[in-house]
């Protein structure tokens, strides 16, 4: 499974690809805002986004809308991990088509479990 | 009114003074001293004032100066270095993780096999060949996990060193604080001097409302518009039917 990570600071990106790989999952690229994110996923490949939402340049519920309107990647599985705590913001992304919100700071279990979570709704 | 009053005044010292009448000149010539002295007294509490006014308003104009030119470029760089010392500590912790945790594994695993073996030992199931292999394994495990042990030592020491940056950014954290607060006494002196009390505690007593993204919550307390944890995240998506 090849997972792409995005957030705008180098440490979150790392300590989220250190948490996957502890799932299992090894296979992971980053990008630093959804500019950079948005080519990576047309050009394929990818079966999983992590994505935060405060950005420079395209901000994660932009991506996610992004990739919800685009017929290649429109299933793609995405898990919002941010900072983020409006009760708007978090109806917004649910409305764009999130599977999952994560808000910072948070644990490895809370990762797991919304993992989990998306990757059963999935299978169903 | 006072000419008139001033020339009365004028006329009986004259006449006092003609007729020797010491007292009564002295009398008359302090009434008309008086007036002087009164306007006197009155332009120079106007000078008073003004001279007060101009001296605050240079050292206000100074302070602002000194804040728009020193303080806050100086705030800047303080910040950027809290930015900076944060993420290098970050990054020396995760390094130290990253090596500890292929090392905590390789503990585990090792155990583990030589457990195998240990069982098949323990039930008499294991040949001589197999147990001097079993002594051999035994003895590398032992001098890994030495190794190891010291390893994981010196490297979770990195981590506890890497921890130094919360008395470094602290320190630097309350300068600005201390500087934002100098700020903002020079804005509200300005206020009171030129513009409106009455709308600055007004806006005071308002409730700012951020638009969009606004990263942490830092008052969650004060809000009623943000979740307060993870669960209130799950209830609300799962009241939106998730």
């Amino acid at each position: 499974m090849k997972i792409l990570v995005v957030d705008d600071f180098s440490t979150m990106r790392r300590i989220v690809k250190n948490l996957l790989r502890d799932l299992g999952f090894t296979n992971t690229q980053e990008a630093d805002d959804g500019n950079t994110a948005l080519p990576m996923l047309k050009s394929g490949g990818f079966d999983f986004l992590v994505t935060d939402w405060n950005m420079p340049g395209m901000q994660g519920i932009d991506l996610l809308k992004n990739v919800r309107a685009d017929p290649e990647l429109k299933s793609l599985p995405v898990l919002m991990v941010t900072a983020e705590a409006k009760r708007e913001q978090i109806v917004e992304a649910a409305q764009a088509g999130v599977n999952g919100y994560i808000v910072k700071p948070f644990t490895a279990g809370t990762l797991k479990e919304k993992i989990d979570k998306i990757f059963e709704r999935l299978e169903q | 009114m006072t000419e008139s009053v001033d020339l009365e005044n004028a006329r009986n010292l004259v006449k006092c003074l003609e007729e020797n009448d010491q007292e009564g000149a002295d009398m008359y010539m302090a009434e008309l001293t008086k007036a002087r002295e009164s306007n006197l007294f009155i332009e120079v509490g106007k000078l008073t004032r003004e001279l007060h006014e101009a001296l605050s308003n240079f050292q206000l104009d100074t302070r602002i100066s000194d804040l728009a030119a020193q303080d806050i470029p100086d705030a800047k760089d303080r910040l950027k270095y809290v930015i900076e010392t944060t993420e290098d500590a970050a990054n020396k912790t995760m390094d130290a993780v990253e090596k500890s945790l292929p090392m905590a594994d390789n503990i585990g695993l090792g155990a583990s096999n030589l457990k195998t073996d240990w069982d098949k030992l323990m039930n008499k199931q294991m040949q001589p060949a197999e147990f001097r292999v079993l002594c051999q394994d035994m003895k590398s495990y032992l001098d890994d996990t030495k190794n190891s042990a010291h390893t994981l030592h010196t490297l979770l020491t990195e981590v506890l060193m890497a921890q130094g940056y919360q008395d470094l950014t602290g320190q630097v954290i309350r300068r600005v604080i201390q500087m934002v607060q100098d700020v903002e006494e020079s804005l509200v002196t300005m206020i009171r001097m030129f513009g409106s009390m009455n709308d600055y505690d007004d806006a005071k007593d308002k409730t700012k409302i951020e638009d969009g993204v606004e990263g942490p919550i830092v008052n969650k307390e004060k809000r009623d518009d943000v979740v307060n944890s993870q669960d209130d995240v799950d209830d609300l998506l799962s009241s939106l039917g998730f």
